[in-house]
């Protein structure tokens, strides 16, 4: 039951997502255009561009990945769908992971392909590359699970974007600092692996409460 | 050096945020009954007094 | 029935609640602020200066029960919150809807106290001190459960949501302090940390502990009296707030 459900939301979605695929680019667009304007404000010095070249891309990809919160939950509650979920016999928390993933896998996998281009603007020292990406790899599903529990809450409003933003980036805080944490000791020569593991560990526990908050959080927008 | 300003600083900082935590809710509270006094008048101005007495611009 | 147990059901009772707040609020600010006023007393004129920080560390009397109780008023509106959605209790709601205010007021006094007592320590307003930014996204929390509140129209689904995002908060919040610290140590090599562990004479710690009791009693007082003027919005078209109001029909 629980798998066919699954099977029907994502095929749906990615429906969906082929109907309009150019949507898909767009959070890759905006990383891109961070960049280009952190470029711009910090002057084209190689050196210090390099410098801070993991802390620009990992906030570029949580930047997109706050924008692309957006659409998670608000075409379904526009059209009733959501309140459809709520009465389905599968439970809410596992259609809100499915959604969840797809979100994640359109927006932020076409980010992580972007990242190593991105890097190459930032005059990223090359060495860096493979902590960056195992962190954002590790960092967005963790962010896009936060972020559901954030759009779940204000699902319904309309003009959230600004307070969707609010109160999402306090909560985004620890995974920030671990991903961008774990390249700058990466550069440092420290050992990265213990933030990684960290970030490895919020995702399992966020994978099994994240959904459940947000299925929560629905419920209450909704009644 | 002189450390009189910033513990001054320090405790009027204490003294205004603390001041103003007693004085919002007090103004919360009397403009909800303010509204709600408002409220029953407007009410009670829409009650027909006399249904008898003809309906008249005069 | 027992006493304790009827007297709970009955603050559940909106215009019950209103006379109990209304009646206890005043003495708890009172009893507050007469605590909090010995406590500075004994901050300012009895406690001799500190033979490293001199007369500036007089603020810690501030700063520290202004930090503990951001936190502890964070962690009572998450419980608050729980309570009210696990068992729907509406009066819990808007406790925990009437912490929010005080907790973040109490975040703001730590952090600008922090940074008046780090001017003439460190030199500069700001240092990303790990305790002081925790306090500074703590601060970000109150305001987006606040935020979030207010956002939404129907009083009840409001508090639930904000309520929902206050214990995601709690929960998170270590993490976030776990976090900050790791960051802090890797990025300046070495844990300085400026409120460090003050080995305080015991002589320096009874106007501590006065300003701790008077922060809680105070608050008291700040929760039963927002709380009061939420219930009154919520129950704004009943009768009985109309009578106290003193419009007669």
């Amino acid at each position: 039951m629980m798998m066919s459900a699954a099977r029907a939301l994502l095929a749906r979605d990615l429906r969906m997502l082929w109907r309009r695929r150019g949507d898909a680019l767009q959070p890759a667009l905006f990383a891109l255009l961070v960049v280009v304007l952190f470029a711009l404000a910090l002057g084209a010095e190689p050196q210090a561009l390099a410098k801070v070249a993991p802390a620009v891309l990992w906030l570029a990809v949580l930047l997109a990945g706050l924008l692309a919160l957006d659409t998670l939950f608000r075409g379904d509650a526009e059209d009733g769908s959501l309140e459809q979920w709520m009465l389905a016999p599968v439970p809410l928390w596992w259609l809100v992971l499915v959604r969840t993933f797809m979100h994640w896998a359109s927006s932020a996998l076409p980010l992580l392909v972007a990242t190593p281009f991105l890097g190459e603007l930032l005059h990223l020292p090359h060495d860096q590359l493979p902590v960056l990406l195992a962190s954002l790899a590790l960092g967005t599903p963790l962010l896009s699970l936060i972020g559901a529990v954030v759009a779940a809450l204000t699902v319904g409003m309309r003009r959230s974007g600004i307070l969707v933003a609010l109160l999402a980036l306090p909560l985004y805080v620890p995974v920030l600092v671990f991903g961008a944490g774990s390249v700058a000791a990466w550069a440092q020569g420290l050992d990265s692996t213990g933030a990684l593991l960290l970030l490895g560990a919020g995702l399992v526990v966020a994978l099994v409460l994240a959904p459940l908050a947000a299925a929560a959080a629905i419920r209450i927008a909704l009644s | 050096m002189s450390y009189l300003p910033y513990v001054i600083a320090a405790y009027c900082v204490f003294a205004i945020v603390l001041g103003w935590d007693y004085v919002a809710p007090r103004l919360q509270v009397r403009q909800q009954l303010r509204a709600a006094k408002l409220r029953v008048m407007r009410r009670q101005d829409t009650i027909p007094r006399d249904l008898e007495a003809p309906l008249t611009r005069e | 029935m027992n006493p304790v147990v009827r007297w709970f059901h009955q603050l559940g009772s909106p215009p019950y609640f209103d006379r109990f707040a209304s009646r206890w609020a005043p003495w708890a600010y009172v009893l507050g602020l007469l605590m909090m006023a010995w406590g500075l007393y004994g901050a300012l004129f009895v406690v001799p200066a500190d033979y490293q920080q001199g007369d500036s560390f007089r603020i810690l009397y501030i700063h520290v029960p202004s930090a503990w109780m951001s936190m502890a008023i964070f962690a009572l509106m998450a419980l608050y919150s729980a309570i009210a959605l696990i068992w729907r209790i509406k009066l819990c709601e808007i406790l925990a809807m009437a912490c929010a205010p005080a907790g973040a007021a109490f975040t703001l006094i730590t952090l600008l106290t922090g940074s008046i007592w780090g001017k003439p320590m460190w030199g500069t307003w700001w240092d990303w001190d790990p305790r002081l930014t925790t306090e500074l996204i703590l601060l970000f929390l109150y305001l987006g459960v606040i935020g979030l509140y207010n956002a939404i129209d129907d009083r009840r689904a409001a508090a639930r949501a904000a309520g929902l995002l206050a214990i995601v908060g709690v929960a998170l919040l270590p993490v976030i302090h776990y976090s900050v610290t790791w960051w802090n140590s890797l990025h300046q090599g070495q844990t300085i940390s400026l409120f460090g562990k003050s080995h305080m004479d015991a002589s320096m710690l009874p106007p501590l502990w006065w300003m701790v009791a008077g922060t809680h009693v105070w608050f008291v007082g700040s929760l039963l009296s927002r709380a009061r003027a939420d219930n009154l919005r919520r129950e704004s078209g009943k009768d009985w707030v109309a009578r106290l109001a003193g419009a007669t029909q």
